[in-house]
């Protein structure tokens, strides 16, 4: 085992092997609060990568409902129950990541799915928290709630799938980070299937090897996001470069996100893998679940989200989410618009800032009708 | 009480008539046939010494094999001055021959070092430059080779496919255009790297210079065949006799088996040290 630094965790920990980051690392932002579950981009990957013999169960890509939707089965709470309750102290995760908290034998502590665990990709969909007995209704406060969590690799900076395989069929690409597994190399072994906290690994039993995301990399070697984030309907999706904390620009519309305005966190930072997607939380959610999900950092981007409509820069940077097909690693605002830049500072796209909003009043005078259909 | 004093008598009197049992073989000798068995069944294997090999779990590399599974082997070998065989067999009372999530078929292999000399690599799948030749056998392999489909439905009984996308009707069943578009979704087919499918021989040629360094061999030469018995697997494995070992040779064997019902796949296996092996010269 060698030392390594996670910034997600704010310390250094256990790693396989020693630190090596890519000279860029791809990374993406969802904003969860804009996913309405259509599983657009569920498809958009399932018919480019995973139509073959033996993929029938696999999803690269998947949205599930969170609390109670899991794509494999229980693939969080299970992991979650298996490391026990941890502590963060200021920012710092004082509990023990997956690697650290390993058993005898083994380089990960993870768990393996079986056929049955993949067979209800869509369980728990649109299930809320606690019932919703008659009568209930929004009184300005959520009682029970739900939202959707897109899922891809994590890519992560430290990836457990990686470090798992006993025979090194796993890389990640110095060029741009991206994890794939060499199908010439893999003997199917499931080690890292076991692995991924994530559960974004899966065995195919047709070729007898195991088969993950693959960042769509011939798309963006080419500067084009991934399918699952040009075809989001719902435009929650910007994929992009991110750079370490110390070297953070605030051109760069992720590391802008991520670590100047501190508005998208990672999945699970706990787990110790420093996954490199990362999440808006959804702001009508309780905290405890957030931090449980996203870390400390849940609070704060919470409150920074719920203000992002008075604040041009943040607002206008999310109007750039879905606007091209094209990987913008700058940005900048231009008065009341706002621009998305190629890596030489070439103009891509040029959206308004913000969208101008007309609020329609329930009821109309004119036709004499109610427009919504709540009584 | 009665019956089973009956049956106590009966055991003492079969111990009394079979005589003393066989000193235990503490090498492997390969006796010499004018044809080698192709299967585990056929008679020639009874003229062949049985070595019972113990077996170790594999607990020095991780990911380790904590829990013991199959404690022995018994081992023979034959050859025709051109290729060596061996029949392998053991316990298992729970055949596993389908590959599937967190499924993991049985499976054996037999490992020489690539020279036969009185100094012998680790027997951990040998040393950076000092290679081991493996011949390795997997129970889903020999179910393929035995003639069950290349279909998901072979597998899981219960799945059900609504629509691949070169079973389209305006591609013709098996033709070259629509094996290369499957193959588009089964990139581990296309490079060649067939660890499930579709195969005539159960086994592979592979070769190694320590943990995790397996890799196929430059061609392929194995035949094996493995079958069910009513108490676990016997399987045959035959390869060319290594050239640095003719008939009258000594080199060193060593093996391993992984029960899959218990999760025993890559490293995680029971294997044993270097045994003996001794080429018979014909009498």
């Amino acid at each position: 085992m060698a030392r390594v630094y996670n910034w997600q965790i704010g310390r250094e920990m256990s790693y396989w092997y020693p630190d090596s980051r890519p000279r860029r690392q791809f990374a993406a932002v969802f904003d969860i609060n804009k996913c309405i579950a259509c599983q657009t981009c569920t498809l958009a990957c399932k018919t480019t990568w995973t139509s073959g013999k033996g993929q029938e169960s696999m999803l690269w890509n998947n949205v599930e409902t969170k609390p109670y939707g899991f794509y494999p089965l229980a693939w969080d709470v299970k992991l979650l129950d298996q490391l026990g309750g941890q502590a963060w102290q200021d920012g710092r995760y004082e509990g023990r990541t997956l690697f650290e908290a390993a058993p005898a034998g083994e380089r990960v502590l993870g768990w393996r799915p079986e056929e049955q665990d993949y067979a209800y990709p869509n369980v728990g969909e649109d299930d809320c928290s606690a019932p919703v007995d008659g009568g209930a209704h929004f009184q300005g406060m959520h009682e029970a709630w739900f939202f959707y969590l897109a899922r891809i690799c994590n890519h992560c900076t430290y990836p457990a799938c990686l470090s798992s395989c006993p025979r090194g069929s796993i890389y990640k690409r110095p060029e741009d980070g991206i994890v794939l597994l060499d199908q010439g190399r893999c003997r199917g072994y499931q080690e890292c299937v076991k692995a991924c906290p994530y559960k974004k690994v899966f065995y195919n039993p047709m070729t007898g090897t195991s088969e993950k995301c693959i960042a769509c990399f011939p798309k963006m070697e080419q500067e084009i996001q991934p399918q699952c984030f040009v075809n989001c309907i719902g435009k929650i999706r910007l994929a992009g470069w991110l750079s370490t904390p110390d070297k953070a620009s605030p051109d760069n519309p992720l590391d802008y996100l991520v670590h100047i305005r501190k508005v998208a966190l990672p999945l699970f930072p706990q787990f110790g893998l420093e996954p490199n997607v990362y999440y808006i939380p959804p702001v009508h959610v309780p905290l405890p679940y957030l931090r449980q999900l996203f870390g400390p950092g849940a609070d704060e981007a919470v409150r920074i989200y719920r203000e992002a409509p008075g604040d041009p820069d943040l607002s206008g940077l999310m109007a750039l989410f879905g606007c091209t097909e094209s990987l913008i690693p700058r940005w900048r605002r231009d008065g009341k618009e706002v621009v998305g830049l190629s890596a030489d500072r070439r103009e891509v796209i040029r959206v308004p800032a913000r969208e101008p909003v007309r609020v329609l009043p329930a009821y109309d005078r004119n036709l004499g009708v109610y427009r919504t259909n709540i009584p | 009480m009665k019956p089973v004093l009956t049956v106590a008598a009966g055991i003492v009197l079969l111990a009394a008539c079979s005589g003393p049992p066989p000193p235990p073989a503490t090498e492997v000798r390969a006796a010499v046939v004018d044809r080698l068995p192709d299967s585990h069944g056929d008679t020639a294997w009874s003229g062949a010494p049985v070595m019972d090999v113990q077996m170790l779990p594999q607990d020095l590399v991780e990911p380790r094999l904590l829990a013991p599974s199959v404690s022995r082997v018994q081992v023979q070998a034959l050859h025709d001055g051109a290729r060596l065989a061996f029949r392998l067999r053991w316990e298992d009372t729970g055949a596993e021959d389908h590959p599937g999530p967190a499924r993991f078929p049985d499976a054996c292999a037999v490992q020489l070092p690539r020279v036969a000399a009185a100094d012998v690599p680790a027997p951990q799948m040998g040393e950076p430059g000092r290679p081991v030749d493996i011949v390795y056998w997997r129970a889903s392999w020999q179910a393929s080779a035995d003639g069950r489909p290349d279909t998901i439905e072979a597998l899981m009984p219960g799945a059900v496919v609504d629509h691949y996308p070169f079973a389209a009707p305006s591609l013709e069943e098996g033709s070259e255009i629509q094996r290369r578009f499957a193959d588009r979704y089964a990139p581990a087919r296309a490079l060649g790297n067939v660890m499930e499918g579709p195969r005539e021989q159960p086994v592979q040629d592979l070769v190694a210079e320590g943990p995790g360094t397996l890799r196929p061999a430059a061609s392929q030469s194995a035949t094996g065949r493995g079958a069910r018995t009513a108490a676990g697997w016997e399987v045959v494995l035959a390869r060319p006799l290594p050239a640095s070992l003719g008939p009258g040779g000594r080199t060193q064997v060593a093996l391993a088996v992984w029960e899959g019902g218990r999760d025993e796949v890559g490293s995680r296996k029971m294997r044993s040290g270097w045994v003996p092996l001794v080429v018979e010269e014909a009498p």
